[in-house]
């Protein structure tokens, strides 16, 4: 039932290396978010998205463009 | 300050808290929250999906024995136009299963990886339509209902829709561990082999 669904931003990665070097950035530089297994909404595939409120997104854009960080996408879903 | 409305709503059964809620969330002119205390699980299951139904986010926590917090994040008061649908009296949402989590990571492998996993295996049992009665953390698992774990608002929030979280107390004390429990309660081996044994099924991560 019961899971609060609300608009979140999604930023999927081409490696789960890549996913826990974001939750270690984002830590590092107190970005919100978290780690979460991929939406099936976005894909069937097992990974991990950083999911963060969505007007989150000008900072993590930053962050990834700063510490080289390769994203696959960025996805709004309802969660 | 943010605007904070407080409903009470301890004491009332179901649609009342629902019935409460709508109606101080319709008039709610600003953005803010709004507090709903309840007695009992069922109302926190119920403004949980009347909260999100709106499109708000929702926070749950139990704050005491039969005293539970929900917490409706209105980030954009409701509109005239909004829809209000009746608010309904659904069944309990948990079901007879229990997961056992006996580590604070999830597989044998990479610790770091198996980390990660853990953290997205208990979200997603937060999100499953019927949820477990009861989960269980055992040994490395008692890490992750302590201080400092990434997984206690998913806890929280499952605490507070009635899933009973437990935790193996000779563990705590193993690992130091035992003033640090920040959700659920203590258990013992006794009630540990009760709870699995009288369990539809487990699920092991």
């Amino acid at each position: 039932m019961s899971q609060a669904k609300q608009l979140r931003l999604i930023v999927t990665f081409p490696t789960t290396t890549e996913a826990i070097f974001m939750e270690k950035t984002c830590r590092g530089s107190q970005l919100p978010g978290r780690l979460i297994p991929v939406p099936r909404s976005i894909s069937a595939s097992c990974g991990m998205a950083w999911c963060a409120p969505t007007e989150a997104r000008e900072a993590l854009e930053q962050a990834v463009q700063a510490h080289g960080i390769t994203v696959e996408g960025w996805y709004y879903v309802m969660i | 300050m943010e605007n904070h409305v407080l409903v009470n709503a301890m004491g009332e059964a179901c649609p009342m808290p629902v019935v409460k809620a709508t109606q101080a969330l319709r008039e709610m002119t600003e953005a803010g929250v709004l507090e709903v205390l309840v007695d009992n699980e069922i109302a926190v299951q119920n403004l949980t999906r009347m909260g999100a139904g709106k499109g708000y986010a929702v926070q749950a926590e139990k704050q005491g024995d039969a005293k539970y917090s929900v917490r409706i994040l209105v980030n954009t008061p409701p509109t005239e136009a909004a829809p209000a649908p009746e608010p309904a009296c659904v069944p309990d949402a948990r079901g007879d299963m229990v997961v056992a989590v006996g580590s604070s990571t999830m597989g044998q492998g990479n610790d770091e990886l198996g980390a990660t996993l853990m953290k997205g295996f208990l979200f997603a049992v937060s999100q499953l339509p019927k949820l477990p009665k009861t989960i269980l953390f055992y040994n490395g698992g008692a890490k992750l209902t302590t201080e400092g774990s990434a997984s206690l608002e998913d806890l929280k929030k499952l605490e507070a829709q009635g899933v009973e979280i437990l935790t193996c107390g000779t563990c705590l004390n193993y690992y130091g561990l035992t003033e640090k429990l920040a959700v659920g309660g203590v258990t013992n081996m006794y009630a540990i082999v009760e709870k699995l044994a009288a369990a539809s099924h487990v699920i092991r991560p």
